[in-house]
């Protein structure tokens, strides 16, 4: 029995604890196939799933790899069970394979004949294969390249895909790095990329996934198509591409509801591809519209089920994911993994914030108490109500407002979900707020203001989640949620933990994240998913009640 | 000399019995159990039973296949010395001399003046082919007996020697066939100038021999021909070859770690098991065990497969921690024994011993679980019938083939398992077809329980099968205890490392369990905290519990919690009341409160306006109208009830009805009529009994067995179908089933194989000649 680092568990969590000596070494060995899935303060979980296996075999780790790393950094005996079912598990993948014939194009091959039969039994994917070319060789339509590899990694024999990439059409990209440089991870981040072939990389909020989206289009050196969330995201992307690359505005097209330029490097928003007109997509044809080197997907978490389905079809193009988490509320990490490509970059959130290139935040989570007379109301009300009445509560006003006041100086987000409750709040704070209904160009004149410093403190929905850059933020309110999401608590925080510059004695900017919530309500228990989640990602909380908010310690 | 018995030899195996020192008798009635109950009354009754054909069979399978292969040679040989025997038999000598010892020391052999001998029923017991050790050859006829070597076979091996082509064929054929043909329209008794076919010319030489009126047409192979056709021995293959059992090296760090990890597992397991069942059992089906249902739960309780639920279900039944009793409804159903109490207390490395010596002793089949049976029923864990007496034996022929392997070696991948078959199958050759199942089975099972470890044997396991303290071999190998948790902001504590029992129990009632395995990881929840403030824990002992056991500093959200659910703790009470009495006249349930003659209805107010009691409303109402109330029954809905009450019924007696005069009269005359039904059949085999019959008494039966064993001739008193006393000169050939064989001296006259049967029972007294 060794002393080290790693616990593992029959359930096949990994416990690494973080103040051991080897914890760091230990978290770099089982990082390529082990998901973290918390890292609070002490100990941080890892999973071993099917997906993570397969994952590490695509990066090129075998089995016994893995099961060295589990056994040299293990303390206790490691079940024996779940080192067969590793190994078992990552059997599975390559088994097929996904290679180019000279003849025939695409083809389905595999040296394991029995498995050949099994899959070739399967409903699911009769419709996407060619003739038998020989016992172990099948012919694939070059369309279904995608859809095979999602329906075979649902049948549990994932393919590894051979068939290469086309180049793409050339364009010349590079990085103009003066006065900044790619930071090390986001070097790491975009070169595992590029040797992977195609894939997801896994960054905190804050710590500049769009650089390392433009590093990967310097790699690439060809027409890329960027997909992001939202009109305002693809405005920051093209000021970030124009601002880090040798690209030029005139390279930069944007193809949005409003503009619909078709350039070299095209940044589109999911939604204006997946509007759909009597039944079909008339904005699909942007994928065929240049033969594209590259494609971005920002906030891959987010990728609307549309966009699996046309991605399903470009599997000859290198794809880059972008996210901060790979949870998705829908599950579609299986998709995720076989359309756009398996993790190849990861890093915990702490380790970026301790390299200072993320802010420190302080969470605080205030909860008021409904006045006799709301609980009543609150009691009787139908089920789908409740969540409003709690989380609308004219009871958060008072302590939105000794907020505001205890943090005046700061700039300071209050972000909310319902419209009357966030004009109410906008009103009583008498300041400016930006919801879905405000004309983009509003929008981006606030944001503006909000960044130079001209306006210190903002109203916003949740149309501020995603992608739009505040880097001054220092203080964000929240007081209500789209129910317990995670991802949406994730983004809101992300939105503070842009590093500011060093004030005068060199003390690093500390953002405080704050959330109001009804106590005894379901607003109270969607906030405990919540922090649940800022716990897991080692975000220590506190709870405190509202009428002590004047006295909590900064 | 290596039988260990006088050169002479014995009159009888009773004298040679009787010859033997203590230890040897302890060691035979040890191996052999059925001999020693009911207690013999003397060597000749001792001799007797052994050999008797049922337990002759018993002892036969216990050996393994070489020791019944030079039992057979022995068969085979009819009569011999040692060395006669090493001589025919295809071993190291020394081989041949040790499988004796063990065959005298089971008094399956011994040592007449004559030579040594196989008890007569052994070569009625040695059945079946060459895989469970026969050489399918005959006895030797008794012109041959005394032939030690192949130079004495050298008659019948010259006659082989210039047999034609398909006469020699045809010998070497019913050889290997198992030594018998038919006789077909050969003709028999030829001179070899005379004979037509090769089967003719075999027989002309006696290389075939007819076999006798007992059977018309069958010829056999005497012994010294098919020893002749092996080059002097019984077998063409050497005899003391084990089969080898594949193996290769492992890393004995990667075993040990795998056996202690699944060995922590299982103990784990049935903890948790238990402890729900305690809660929530499962249903028992009387006929069927555990239901497939509760079988699924279990095994999504335990995360593992079905099949591996289902032994830690039988494992824990073993060891006596699973019992049975009815629930609030009477149903039977699965709850933890008292055992498992003190069980629980005991440090993992002495509980995973409990468990692996009951699964070690236990002939249940939990593999089987899942499958279906003859009837397409699945088989249920816990069902009665789930069990195959062959299943210890199974279990300990695996492991100790597993201990023999070189050090740090496991079965080898693949190629192991069967290899490991074919060795058990060597050991004990006469075990029924289903043992490969029994024995690959015990291989699994073992693995889950940590006795083996990457099909390695641990250290542990080790010290199990060989009886010595395998709880403190486990207990070096386990990781130490730790006594602390590490407190998180995510409202988990993790364990890292097998918790203080107690601790880990206090734990468990005010944090739910997330993950197993070296570690613990809890979870604190309003609902966890909730219960352990209802078992009885204050807010204050939670604080100062969780200060205690945590290392790190308790974090902000955990005390806030806890002070959370202790706030809304007790806010809603329940209580229990027959009925109750509304009124909006507050004063007026406060006059009747307060009313002397009421107090014996337990009134209690909870609110203003509401009183309740403990008195059923049919009893309360005709109170309160006493008291001068004028109280109206309110139904559930709120509704005011009015009229009058239903009259009062009792329910009839329904057995009054069925017990009519007449069909009491009829019941008691079919009882009559069985009883004397019974009384005529047991008075008509009473006088069937002829009148001088005398008890077989335990004499009769051991000098008949000693004289079929001595091959002696004894005189016979009994008595015939008339009646009449007679008495015969006879050979006892066999006892078995109440009835003596025996050749007739004096019908052997007419024919020498005539054989004739007697009932035991008839015969009154044997006189050896």
């Amino acid at each position: 029995m060794t002393d080290g680092p790693l616990i593992v568990q029959s359930d096949k969590s990994l416990l690494l604890e973080v103040d051991h000596e080897q914890a760091a070494e230990c978290r770099k060995a089982i990082a390529p196939f082990a998901e973290l899935e918390r890292s609070p303060e002490h100990i941080h979980t890892y999973r071993l799933t099917p997906l993570g296996l397969w994952n590490a075999r695509a990066a090129g780790h075998d089995a016994e790899e893995v099961v060295d790393t589990l056994l040299t950094y293990s303390r206790y005996p490691v079940p024996h069970a779940l080192l067969v079912d590793v190994a078992e598990t990552m059997a599975r993948y390559g088994r097929l394979r996904l290679e180019k014939h000279p003849v025939h194009g695409l083809v389905l091959a595999s040296n394991d004949r029995p498995v050949l039969e099994e899959v070739l039994r399967a409903k699911r994917i009769a419709g996407m294969l060619g003739s038998r070319l020989d016992d172990d060789t099948v012919a694939v339509h070059p369309s279904e390249r995608g859809n095979l590899k999602q329906a075979l990694l649902k049948l549990g024999w994932p393919a590894e895909d051979y068939a290469g990439y086309v180049d793409g059409e050339a364009h010349p990209i590079d990085l103009a790095e003066d006065g900044w440089g790619l930071r090390d991870y986001q070097r790491e981040a975009a070169e595992s990329f590029w040797h992977g072939g195609s894939g997801v990389v896994v960054l905190p909020c804050g710590a500049g996934k769009t650089i390392v989206g433009a590093a990967a289009m310097a790699h690439a050196r060809a027409t890329t198509l960027i997909l992001v969330t939202n009109t305002v995201s693809a405005r920051q992307w093209k000021d970030e591409l124009v601002k880090r690359t040798s690209l030029t505005e005139d390279e930069i097209g944007e193809y949005s509801g409003t503009v619909k330029e078709i350039r070299p490097v095209t940044i589109a928003t999911y939604q204006v591809i997946t509007t759909k007109r009597k039944g079909v997509y008339p904005h699909l044809e942007l994928f065929d519209a240049r033969d594209w080197g590259l494609i971005v997907y920002d906030e891959v978490h987010l990728l609307p089920a549309p966009i699996f389905r046309m991605t399903a079809d470009l599997q000859a193009r290198r794809r880059i994911g972008l996210t901060a988490t790979l949870v998705r509320e829908d599950g579609r990490e299986g998709d995720v993994f076989s359309l756009i490509g398996p993790k190849r970059y990861d890093a915990p959130w702490k380790d970026i914030e301790a390299q200072g290139w993320i802010a420190p935040a302080d969470c605080v989570e205030v909860r008021v108490s409904l006045p006799d007379h709301s609980r009543m109301v609150y009691a009787t009300a139908e089920a789908e109500e409740r969540y409003r009445l709690a989380a609308c509560t004219p009871e958060k006003v008072g302590v939105v407002r000794d907020l505001v006041a205890r943090h005046a100086g700061q700039p300071t987000l209050v972000i909310g979900q319902y419209l009357e409750q966030l004009e109410e709040l906008a009103e009583k704070l008498d300041a400016p707020v930006i919801t879905g209904q405000t004309p983009v160009k509003e929008r981006q004149r606030l944001f503006d203001g909000f960044r130079s410093g001209e306006i210190g403190l903002l109203v916003v929905s949740k149309v501020a989640n995603f992608s739009i850059d505040l880097p001054s933020a220092e203080v964000a309110i929240q007081v209500s949620g789209s129910f317990g999401s995670r991802q949406e608590e994730a983004q809101r925080l992300g939105r503070l933990l842009r590093p500011g510059d060093p004030g005068p004695d060199g003390e690093r900017k500390v953002a405080h994240f704050y959330t109001i919530v009804a106590r005894d309500t379901v607003d109270a228990e969607f906030a405990q998913n919540r922090q649940r989640f800022l716990a897991e990602q080692g975000y220590a909380y506190r709870i405190v009640d509202a009428g002590d908010v004047r006295d909590l310690q900064a | 000399m290596a039988v260990g018995d006088g050169p002479r030899g014995h009159r009888s195996l009773a004298d040679q019995l009787r010859s033997w020192d203590d230890e040897r008798l302890q060691q035979l009635l040890t191996l052999r159990p059925d001999l020693a109950t009911p207690t013999p009354h003397d060597f000749g009754q001792l001799a007797s039973r052994a050999a008797v054909r049922s337990s002759i069979a018993r002892a036969l399978d216990d050996l393994t296949r070489g020791e019944l292969l030079v039992l057979d040679a022995l068969v085979v040989a009819g009569q011999t010395t040692e060395d006669g025997l090493v001589a025919i038999v295809r071993a190291e000598p020394a081989f041949v001399r040790a499988a004796l010892v063990r065959l005298v020391d089971l008094a399956l052999a011994w040592t007449s003046p004559e030579g040594l001998r196989a008890l007569t029923a052994v070569s009625e017991a040695l059945t079946g082919g060459p895989d469970v050790g026969l050489s399918a050859l005959r006895p030797r006829s008794a012109e041959h007996r005394d032939t030690t070597g192949p130079d004495d076979l050298a008659a019948v091996t010259a006659v082989l020697d210039v047999l034609p082509e398909p006469a020699r064929k045809l010998i070497e054929h019913v050889v290997d066939q198992g030594g018998t043909a038919t006789s077909g329209s050969a003709r028999i008794g030829l001179r070899p100038e005379d004979a037509e076919t090769p089967a003719e010319l075999l027989l002309a030489h006696r290389l075939l021999v007819p076999g006798g009126s007992l059977n018309p047409g069958l010829l056999l192979v005497p012994g010294e021909v098919g020893l002749a056709l092996r080059g002097g021995r019984t077998t063409s293959r050497a005899i003391d070859e084990l089969p080898p059992v594949a193996s290769e090296p492992r890393s004995p760090r990667l075993s040990a770690s795998a056996a202690a990890g699944a060995a922590t597992d299982v103990v784990r397991r049935v903890e948790t098991l238990l402890d729900t069942w305690g809660e929530r059992p499962a249903g028992n089906l009387r006929t069927t065990g555990l239901g497939v249902r509760d079988l699924k739960a279990t095994a999504t309780l335990l995360g593992v497969g079905e099949a591996e639920a289902a032994l830690v279900v039988e494992v824990a039944a073993a060891a006596g921690l699973v019992g049975t009793r009815a629930d609030a409804d009477g149903n039977p159903v699965w709850v933890p024994t008292d055992e498992f109490d003190r069980w629980r207390d005991l440090g993992t490395a002495a509980r995973w011993t409990t468990l692996a010596h009951a699964w070690l002793e236990s002939a249940r089949l939990p593999s089987l679980v899942g499958e279906r049976g003859p009837d397409q029923r699945p088989w249920n864990a816990l069902s009665p019938e789930l069990a195959a007496p062959g299943m210890p034996e199974a279990k300990r022929m695996a492991l100790e083939v597993m201990a023999d392997l070189p050090e740090g070696h496991g079965l080898a991948a693949g190629t192991g398992l069967p290899s490991l078959l074919a060795r058990v199958a060597w050991l004990r050759p006469r075990r029924p077809r289903t043992r490969g199942d029994l024995v690959a089975w015990a291989v699994a099972e073992a693995a889950v329980l940590g006795i083996t470890g990457a099909d390695v044997l641990s250290a542990h396991g080790r010290a199990l099968i060989e009886g010595e303290d395998a709880a403190a071999v486990l207990a070096a190998a386990l990781p130490p205890p730790v006594d602390h948790v590490l407190l998180q902001a995510d409202l988990t504590a993790v364990a890292p490392g097998p918790l203080e029992p107690d601790l880990a129990r206090r734990l468990q009632q005010v944090a739910d369990i997330e993950s197993h395995g070296g570690a613990t990881v809890y979870r604190f929840t309003q609902a966890s905290v909730r219960r352990a403030l209802d078992s009885g824990w204050t807010a204050a002992e939670l604080h100062a519990f969780v200060l205690a056991c945590s290392r790190t500093p308790v974090p902000q959200p955990l005390t806030y919690l806890i002070d959370d659910v202790e706030r809304a703790f007790g806010t809603v009470r329940v209580g229990m009341a027959s009925s109750f009495v509304r009124s909006e006249d507050a004063a007026a349930l406060a006059a009747l409160e307060n009313d002397g003659r009421a107090e014996g209805l337990g009134l209690q107010r909870i609110a203003p306006t509401v009183l309740v009691s403990p008195v059923p409303i049919d009893l309360l109402l005709p109170r309160l109208r006493e008291l001068g109330l004028a109280p109206v029954v309110e139904g559930p809905d709120g509704v005011v009830r009015v009229g009058g009450s239903e009259p009062l019924r009792a329910r009839s007696d329904r057995s009054r009805g069925s017990a009519t005069p007449a069909r009491a009269a009829a019941r008691r005359s079919a009882q009559v009529a069985v009883a004397v039904g019974a009384l005529r059949e047991g008075d008509a085999e009473a006088r069937e009994r002829p009148a001088t019959a005398s008890a077989p008494g335990g004499a009769v039966l051991s000098a008949l067995r000693e004289a079929v064993e001595r091959h002696s001739a004894v005189l016979i008193g009994f008595t015939d179908h008339q009646g009449v006393l007679n008495e015969r000169e006879v050979l006892p050939l066999e006892v078995e089933g109440g009835r003596l064989v025996a050749r007739d001296r004096d019908a052997a006259l007419d024919d020498p194989d005539a054989e004739r049967r007697y009932a035991v029972h008839r015969i009154s007294r044997v006189t050896p000649l």
